[in-house]
């Protein structure tokens, strides 16, 4: 699975700490989620989604190999 | 998602206290007057060669359960994933080292040790390298 976290933070100008406690999360754990190597679980990637505004699908997307 | 059964995160300090006084004590058990290892040992309960290694254990064990068991500072799913992929790993050696010792040794009282202290201790050596790897991303 890839995500374009990266991509909605710079679009809403926000750093991955700020995201962080948005989400209730620690900042290792944004970074692991960006960087493809901890695989959130639903509920922290619904609230991922819900605070850049999109759909989940916008967000996450599911790759070939999985 | 919650995770249950941990201690506070103060915890963490109290043990690493509690394993750092158990150190100078088995160290100067001679000086303390408890290394009996010449006389033979009576076979009584709470003599005084079973209340220093119940002692000592236990400030040992406690000590190292608590620095295992404590909260993280942010304490999240990834944390709560880490600390599971540890203690299975934990479980795992533990038993590999179980095994091999049960098949080349009869020390009984070594092996009853060494069971207690490898799935702690490997759990917080693993737990921490990986805390440690997730820090050094960040940086980079």
């Amino acid at each position: 699975m890839k995500n374009n976290i990266r991509v909605e933070r710079a679009i809403k100008n926000i750093t991955q700490a700020d995201l962080a406690d948005l989400v209730g999360v620690s900042r290792q754990t944004i970074n692991t989620i960006e960087s493809n190597k901890y695989v959130p679980s639903t509920v922290l990637a619904l609230k991922i989604a819900r605070v850049f505004g999109k759909p989940l699908e916008e967000v996450f997307i599911l790759e070939e190999e999985d | 998602m919650k995770s249950r059964f941990l201690f506070p995160y103060w915890c963490r300090y109290l043990g690493l206290v509690l394993i750092l006084v158990h150190i100078p004590i088995v160290m100067f058990k001679k000086d303390l007057g408890f290394d009996l290892h010449g006389t033979p040992p009576s076979s009584d309960l709470f003599n005084s060669h079973h209340l220093f290694f119940m002692t000592t254990t236990l400030l040992m064990a406690i000590g190292l359960f608590l620095v295992a068991f404590a909260k993280e500072r942010i304490e999240d799913e990834q944390i709560l994933q880490l600390r599971l992929d540890s203690l299975q790993w934990a479980i795992y050696v533990n038993y590999i080292v179980l095994v091999i010792s049960l098949i080349f040794t009869n020390d009984t009282e070594h092996i009853l040790f060494l069971n207690l202290l490898i799935p702690l201790v490997f759990f917080i050596i693993r737990f921490r390298w990986k805390i440690f790897r997730n820090n050094l991303l960040i940086k980079e």
